[in-house]
C-alpha cells in the first residue's frame, strides 16, 4: 500500500494505493494523523485505487472521523469502488461518512 | 471452471499441502501453515480468493469470503498470539459434498468467541467489526479448543448450486 498526500484548494488529500489491512492501516493511519494533529480540513481520502480493505482499515477512517470532529473539521472519502462500498453499507458506515462522488467535489470548501 | 472441479470430487480430486502436514491424501483439499505476520494477509486472500473462485463463488461471495478469513487470520494474531508474529496458523480449505470449509487453526490460547465479540453497529467506534463481518458471511461459525490448546474456528459456506454457477 502506498499513500501520497497532496493538497487542493484548502483540502488535504491522501490518495491511498494498494490493500488496507492489519498490515497497512498503520502506515495509513500515521498519514491521517499528521494532518489531523494540524487540524486539517477538509481531511480527503481518495479510495480509488483500494480494492480491498478490512476492519482495520475502517478503524483507521472511523478514528480520523472521530477525530476531525473533535476540531469541528470534516472527513471526506471518495472513490470507493464497489467492493468497498459494499463493506461500507455492511457496517452500517455510509451514512456516518461523507461519501463523495468525485475528487473535486470532495475537496470542495 | 468451478463445474470442473467440483466434478473432481466423485474421482478423489487432489490435495495441496504446502506446507508440513498430513500426507494422506484428501480429496479437494487445500491446507497451508503461515507465519502469524500481518505481511501474509495478502497471500492467504490471493488462496482463499482462487479457492473460492475454482469451487464456483461469484465475485461477491468470493470477495466476502477472502474478508471473512482475513478477519479471521487478524483475530488470531491480535487474541490468540497477542500481536505475535512468529507463531503458526493452519489454515485449510476444504471442498465437501455442498459446502466450502475452512478452518485456522492457532497454537495460542483457546479464545471464547464472547471476548471478540461484536459491537451493536450503531455503536460507532474503532474496532469490534471483524466478528461481525465473519458471521454475517458464513453459514456456520463455531469456534472451539483444539487439542494444541488453542482455538479452531470453522467456517462453512454452502456451495452455489448448479444454476446459481451456470
Amino acid at each position: 500500500m502506498k499513500v501520497t498526500q497532496e493538497t487542493q484548494g484548502s483540502a488535504t488529500l491522501f490518495v491511498v494505493d494498494g490493500q488496507v489491512d492489519m498490515h497497512t492501516s498503520p502506515e495509513l493511519r500515521g498519514h491521517l494523523r499528521g494532518a489531523l494533529g494540524a487540524e486539517a480540513s477538509p481531511l480527503v481520502v481518495d479510495l480509488t485505487q483500494v480494492a480491498f480493505i478490512d476492519s482495520s482499515g475502517l478503524a483507521t477512517l472511523i478514528e480520523a472521523l472521530q477525530a476531525v470532529g473533535k476540531y469541528g473539521g470534516k472527513l471526506r472519502l471518495f472513490g470507493l469502488t464497489p467492493e468497498v462500498r459494499k463493506l461500507f453499507d455492511l457496517a452500517q458506515l455510509s451514512t456516518i461518512f461523507d461519501l463523495r462522488d468525485s475528487r473535486d467535489d470532495a475537496c470542495a470548501d | 471452471m468451478g463445474r470442473a472441479v467440483r466434478g473432481q470430487r466423485a474421482g478423489g480430486g487432489g490435495e495441496s499441502t504446502v506446507s508440513g502436514g498430513d500426507p494422506t491424501p484428501a480429496p479437494d483439499r487445500v491446507r497451508c501453515t503461515l507465519p502469524s505476520h500481518p505481511r501474509y494477509l495478502p497471500l492467504i486472500r490471493s488462496l482463499v480468493a482462487e479457492s473460492a473462485s475454482l469451487v464456483g463463488f461469484d465475485t461477491d461471495v468470493t470477495h466476502r469470503l477472502v474478508l471473512a478469513v482475513t478477519e479471521a487470520f487478524t483475530n488470531v494474531i491480535r487474541h490468540a498470539y497477542g500481536q505475535g508474529t512468529v507463531k503458526p496458523i493452519d489454515l485449510e480449505l476444504q471442498v465437501e459434498e455442498s459446502t466450502l470449509r475452512l478452518n485456522l487453526v492457532d497454537y495460542g490460547r483457546f479464545i471464547d468467541p464472547k471476548h471478540i465479540a461484536s459491537r451493536p453497529l450503531d455503536d460507532v467506534r474503532p474496532g469490534g467489526l471483524g466478528v461481525h463481518l465473519i458471521k454475517t458471511t458464513m453459514d456456520r461459525v463455531e469456534y472451539r479448543e483444539n487439542d494444541h490448546g488453542g482455538t479452531t474456528l470453522t467456517m462453512v459456506k454452502r456451495l452455489p448450486s448448479e444454476k446459481e454457477s451456470s
